[in-house]
C-alpha cells in the first residue's frame, strides 16, 4: 500500500499547482488599476507643488482618508452592486434607495421626533423591504433584473418625496435635519479616520473576504458563470439571488444614511444616479457585466482611482468644469485599455 | 470538366498551436468531400479560412483556378463559398424568407417586393420538397428546419461550395434523411460540398471521398468506398484501436436495487416505470424529443413530477430539487454541456468542486488544500489534459470537458450511487468516446447504478445492458443488449 503511494508521488512530476499567487495578482485588474493609482500619486505630489504653491500637498496621510471618506458613500453602493453583478444579477435601484434611507432618518428625527436609533432600524428595514420587492418581481415573475430595478429606481424617490411634503423649507424634497448623536457618529475621528471612512474600509475587507475566500463566494461565481448549471449541481440560486437583493438594498440603506449624518442633509435625489458611478467602479475593477468573474479588490482599486483624480484635480486647484469631463476621459481610457487587453485575451482562447 | 476548391499548403498558427501545418487536398463538384479528425485536428479551422473568418499564415485557397484572398466573410460569400455551422447564424426573428435572401431582397428603390420575395422562396422550398411557410419566423421553426433554412440561403446565393460542419448533431433520424436528401440534391447540381461529421455511418451513407487529418497535419486521402471504419479511424488516431465494443471490460454481477420508478408522469413523459440496480447500465434510446432527457430531469428533481412513485435505495422518494437527488447520490451529467454542465470561464477546479463545496469548507472558508487535491486527483484519474488546475473550462477541448464533468461526480468527496450521463458522447472524437465508453463500464464495476442517454443507436446498443426504448414520452420497450439489433430498437422508437 505504502509502495503503491509512493509510486505514484515519485511519477507525478506535476502538481498542476496553480499559478503562484503573485502572478495571478498581476493578471486581475485590480494590478493596472494599482499601477494607475500609483501614477497618479506621483503625479499629484509633484504637480500642485510647482502649479499652485507649496501648500498644496498631496502626500500625505490626510489625503487618502479624505479618498476614502469621498468614496464611502458610492462605495457600499459599489459592494452591493458589485456582488450582484458576479452572481448575475444587477440593481441600479440603489441610489434611489440610499436616498430613501436617508428621508426616512431625517423625517424621522426632526418631522415625527423619533429617537435617532428608531430611525436607523426603520431606514434599513425600508432599504431591505425594497430589495426583497426586487427579488420577488425578478425571481418570481422572471423580469429581467435591469428593468425591474431601472423601475424601481424611478419610483422609489416618488415615495421619498411624498414622505417629505411637509417639511417646511423644502426645495426639492430637501431635509435639514439636526441630531446631536447622529453628528457626533457622521463626524467622529480617530486621527485623521472619521467614522464614513473606516465603515466603508472594513466593509470592503470584510465583504471581500467572503467573495473570495468562502463556500458562498465560490456559489456567487458559480451562479454568475452558469446559473443553470449551478442550479444542477444543487446550489439554490434562488435563495442566494433574495440574499444578494435585499443584501445590496441594505448596503444601499447604510450608504444614505452615512451620507445624511454627514452633511445634515437628506433628500429625495441626493444620491439618484450614484449607483451608476458604483457600478462603473465596479465593471473599472474587473467585475464582467457578464458575471462570474472580478472582485471586491479590483473594485475597490476602481473606486480609489475615480476618488483620487478628483482629490488630486481639486489640490490641483483645476477648475471643476475641467474635472468633470478630465475624469470622464480617464474613465473611458481605462475602459478602452481593459477591452483591448480582454479582447486580445479572448482571441488567444479561440483557437 | 467540373469545378473544384482546392487548399494549397494551408498553415495556420496560434499562440502555443500550430492548428493547420502545410495542409493540401481538392475538392471536386459532384463529390462530396468528407473531413475526418479527432477534435483538435483542425477541421475547424480549415473550415473558418475557407469561409474568410481565418487568414492563413501561409498557402492559398483556390476556387476554379482563381486564387481566393479574403479577408473577411463577406469575401468568400461572394466568390460562392457557404459554410453552415453547427450554431446556426440566422436572424431569429425574422421570416424564413427574409432569411434566405438576407442582404439582397429584391425591391423596388428600397422598398422590399414582399410578393416576388414570398414567391422566390416558395419555389426553393418546392424544389427541396419542404414542409415550410416563406413567412414563418426562423424561431418558431424547429432545429431541423432551421438549418433547411440555412442550405436555401447558401443555396439562393448561388454557391459554388457548401460545406456543414457536423450537420446532424441535433436532427432526429427521420430528419437526417431529409438532410441526406438534399446534400444529395445539391450533389447533383454540381456544387462542391464538404461534410464534417464525427458519425462513422454518415460518413459512409453520403461522402464519396474522405480527407483524414490529425494534429493539423493532412494524413490521407481515400475514396470513401474503399475503406472500412478501422481503416478511417486508424487515420484518424494514429494508432489501431481496434473494435471498440468488443474490448469493452465490462462488469457483470448486479447488486441491490438502487432506484424503482413507477407510472412517473411530468409534463413531458407519461406512465415511465423502470427499476435499476448496483451495477448495472440502462441505455435510454429514442428520438429526439421523445422524452429521454425528461426522465432523466425528472428523476434528478429538475423538473416538477405530476404523479407517480420513486423509490431510492428502498426509501421513498420525491425529488423537487437537485439538492434533494444530490444529497441521496445522484449525479447528473447534463445533455448540453456548455449550458447546463459546466461554468465555462471559471477554472477546472471551480468545475469540479461545484457539487461538494460544504465538504471543502470549514466555518465557511474553503479548504484551498482540500479543493486543490481533489482536483488534481479528477485530473490525473480521467488524464485531463491541462497544465495546471486553473485553466478555464471553456479553454478545453468537448471530451476534457466532460472529464471534468465525470470527474466532479466521481470524486472522493461525492458517492456517487447512480449516475445518468445524458449525450456523454455528443460532438467528441472516436478515441475518447471509446474511453468514456469504458468509463462507463468502470462504474458500473464500482456498484454505480448507470443511465446511460444517447442519441447514437450503435453506441446504445452496444454499451448499456439492456436498452429502454422512449417513444412519445413513454417507454416503448426494454430491449436487452443481446437482443438489440438497431433495426428493433429503430422500430421501437418510432411505432406509432
Amino acid at each position: 500500500m505504502g509502495k503503491v503511494s509512493g509510486n505514484l508521488t515519485a511519477s507525478s512530476t506535476n502538481n498542476y499547482a496553480k499559478v503562484h499567487p503573485l502572478k495571478r495578482a498581476m493578471r486581475t485588474k485590480a494590478f493596472p488599476l494599482l499601477v494607475l493609482f500609483a501614477l497618479m500619486v506621483i503625479f499629484f505630489s509633484i504637480f500642485p507643488q510647482i502649479h499652485v504653491g507649496p501648500h498644496a500637498i498631496f502626500l500625505r496621510a490626510r489625503t487618502f482618508w479624505r479618498i476614502l471618506e469621498a468614496l464611502s458613500v458610492t462605495g457600499l453602493l459599489t459592494i452591493g452592486a458589485g456582488m450582484l453583478i458576479v452572481s448575475g444579477g444587477i440593481d441600479l435601484s440603489n441610489g434611489s434607495v440610499g436616498s430613501l434611507a436617508g428621508v426616512i432618518l431625517a423625517t424621522g428625527v426632526s418631522a415625527n421626533g423619533w429617537p435617532w436609533w428608531v430611525a436607523v432600524i426603520v431606514a434599513v428595514l425600508a432599504s431591505g423591504i425594497v430589495g426583497f420587492l426586487n427579488a420577488v418581481i425578478i425571481n418570481e415573475l422572471k423580469l429581467p433584473a435591469f428593468v425591474v430595478t431601472l423601475a424601481m429606481a424611478a419610483a422609489i424617490p416618488a415615495v421619498s418625496l411624498f414622505m417629505s411634503r411637509n417639511e417646511i423649507g423644502t426645495f426639492m424634497g430637501q431635509i435639514n435635519f439636526r441630531n446631536s448623536t447622529l453628528e457626533a457618529i457622521g463626524r467622529h475621528r480617530i486621527g485623521e479616520a472619521n467614522t464614513a471612512a473606516l465603515v466603508v474600509l472594513a466593509l470592503f475587507v470584510i465583504y471581500g473576504v467572503i467573495l473570495a475566500r468562502t463556500k458562498f463566494g465560490r456559489t456567487l461565481y458559480l451562479m454568475g458563470g452558469n446559473r443553470a448549471a449551478a442550479r444542477l449541481v444543487g446550489i439554490n440560486e434562488k435563495r442566494i439571488s433574495y440574499f444578494l437583493y435585499i443584501n445590496c438594498a441594505v448596503l444601499a440603506g447604510l450608504a444614505g444614511l452615512l451620507n445624511a449624518t454627514r452633511v445634515g442633509l437628506a433628500g429625495a435625489q441626493v444620491l439618484v444616479g450614484e449607483q451608476f458611478t458604483g457600478i462603473t467602479a465596479a465593471i473599472l475593477g474587473g467585475i464582467s457585466f457578464g458575471g462570474g468573474s472580478g472582485g471586491l479588490g479590483g473594485a475597490f482599486m476602481g473606486i480609489v482611482v475615480i476618488r483620487t483624480f478628483a482629490q488630486g484635480t481639486a489640490i490641483s486647484g483645476a477648475s471643476p468644469y475641467l474635472t468633470a469631463p478630465a475624469s470622464g476621459a480617464l474613465l473611458l481610457l481605462a475602459l478602452a485599455f481593459d477591452y483591448f487587453n480582454t479582447s486580445r485575451t479572448n482571441k488567444r482562447l479561440t483557437v | 470538366m467540373g469545378q473544384f476548391l482546392e487548399f494549397r499548403n494551408i498553415s495556420k498558427s496560434f499562440p502555443g498551436v500550430k492548428a493547420l501545418d502545410d495542409v493540401s487536398f481538392r475538392a471536386e463538384s459532384g463529390r462530396i468531400l468528407a473531413l475526418l479528425g479527432e477534435n483538435g485536428a483542425g477541421k475547424s479551422t480549415l473550415l473558418k479560412i475557407m469561409s474568410g473568418d481565418y487568414i492563413p499564415d501561409e498557402g492559398s485557397v483556390v476556387l476554379n483556378d482563381e486564387v481566393m484572398n479574403f479577408v473577411s466573410p463577406h469575401d468568400a460569400i461572394v466568390k460562392g463559398i457557404s459554410v453552415i455551422y453547427q450554431e446556426r447564424q440566422l436572424m431569429m426573428a425574422l421570416s424564413v424568407m427574409e432569411n434566405v435572401f438576407a442582404g439582397d431582397l429584391p425591391n423596388h428603390n428600397g422598398v422590399v417586393d414582399k410578393a416576388k420575395l414570398k414567391a422566390e422562396t416558395k419555389a426553393l422550398i418546392d424544389k427541396f420538397g419542404l414542409a415550410i411557410q416563406p413567412e414563418t419566423p426562423v424561431m418558431l421553426l424547429p432545429v431541423a428546419h432551421q438549418q433547411m433554412v440555412e442550405i436555401m440561403k447558401a443555396y439562393r446565393r448561388n454557391s459554388k461550395v457548401i460545406a456543414f460542419d457536423e450537420p446532424t448533431a441535433p436532427l432526429t433520424d427521420t430528419e437526417i434523411t431529409v438532410l441526406f436528401d438534399l446534400i444529395r440534391q445539391l450533389k447533383e447540381d454540381g456544387k462542391i460540398v464538404i461534410y464534417v461529421s464525427h458519425r462513422m455511418k454518415e460518413i459512409y451513407d453520403i461522402t464519396d471521398d474522405v480527407i483524414v487529418l490529425k494534429d493539423g497535419k493532412f494524413v490521407s486521402n481515400m475514396v470513401t468506398q474503399d475503406t472500412v471504419e478501422g481503416d478511417l479511424i486508424k487515420a484518424m488516431v494514429g494508432r489501431d484501436i481496434g473494435d471498440t465494443y468488443a474490448n469493452l471490460d465490462r462488469n457483470d454481477t448486479y447488486g441491490d436495487v438502487v432506484l424503482e420508478v413507477k407510472n412517473l408522469t411530468t409534463n413531458a413523459i407519461s406512465d415511465v416505470s423502470f427499476t435499476l440496480r448496483q451495477g448495472e447500465v440502462l441505455g435510454f434510446a429514442g428520438l429526439v424529443g421523445s422524452g429521454r432527457t425528461e426522465v432523466a430531469r425528472a428523476i434528478f428533481g429538475a423538473d416538477p413530477i405530476i404523479s407517480g412513485a420513486l423509490k431510492f435505495e428502498g426509501e421513498d422518494f420525491l425529488p423537487k430539487t437537485p439538492k434533494d437527488a444530490i444529497d441521496k447520490g445522484i449525479a447528473l451529467c447534463p445533455e448540453d454541456r456548455k449550458e447546463q454542465g459546466l461554468v465555462l470561464h471559471r477554472s477546472i477546479e471551480d468545475n469540479v468542486c461545484m457539487p461538494v463545496l460544504d465538504k471543502l469548507a470549514k466555518f465557511f472558508f474553503l479548504n484551498v488544500k482540500k479543493c486543490h487535491k481533489l482536483t488534481v486527483d479528477a485530473i490525473k484519474k480521467y488524464d485531463i489534459k491541462t497544465p495546471t488546475v486553473d485553466k478555464m473550462v471553456v479553454e478545453l477541448s468537448g471530451g476534457n470537458q466532460q472529464k471534468v464533468i465525470l470527474g466532479r461526480w466521481t470524486s472522493e468527496a461525492f458517492n456517487s450511487k447512480l449516475i445518468i450521463l445524458d449525450e456523454p458522447t455528443k460532438g467528441i472524437d472516436v478515441k475518447t468516446k471509446a474511453e468514456i465508453y469504458q468509463m462507463v463500464c468502470d462504474f458500473a464495476k464500482q456498484g454505480m447504478a448507470v443511465i446511460f442517454i444517447s442519441s447514437e443507436l450503435t453506441e446504445v446498443i452496444n454499451v448499456a445492458d439492456s436498452i429502454a426504448v422512449m417513444n412519445n414520452g413513454r417507454i416503448a420497450g426494454v430491449v436487452d443488449r443481446k437482443d438489440a439489433t438497431e433495426e428493433s430498437v429503430l422500430a421501437l422508437a418510432m411505432l406509432h
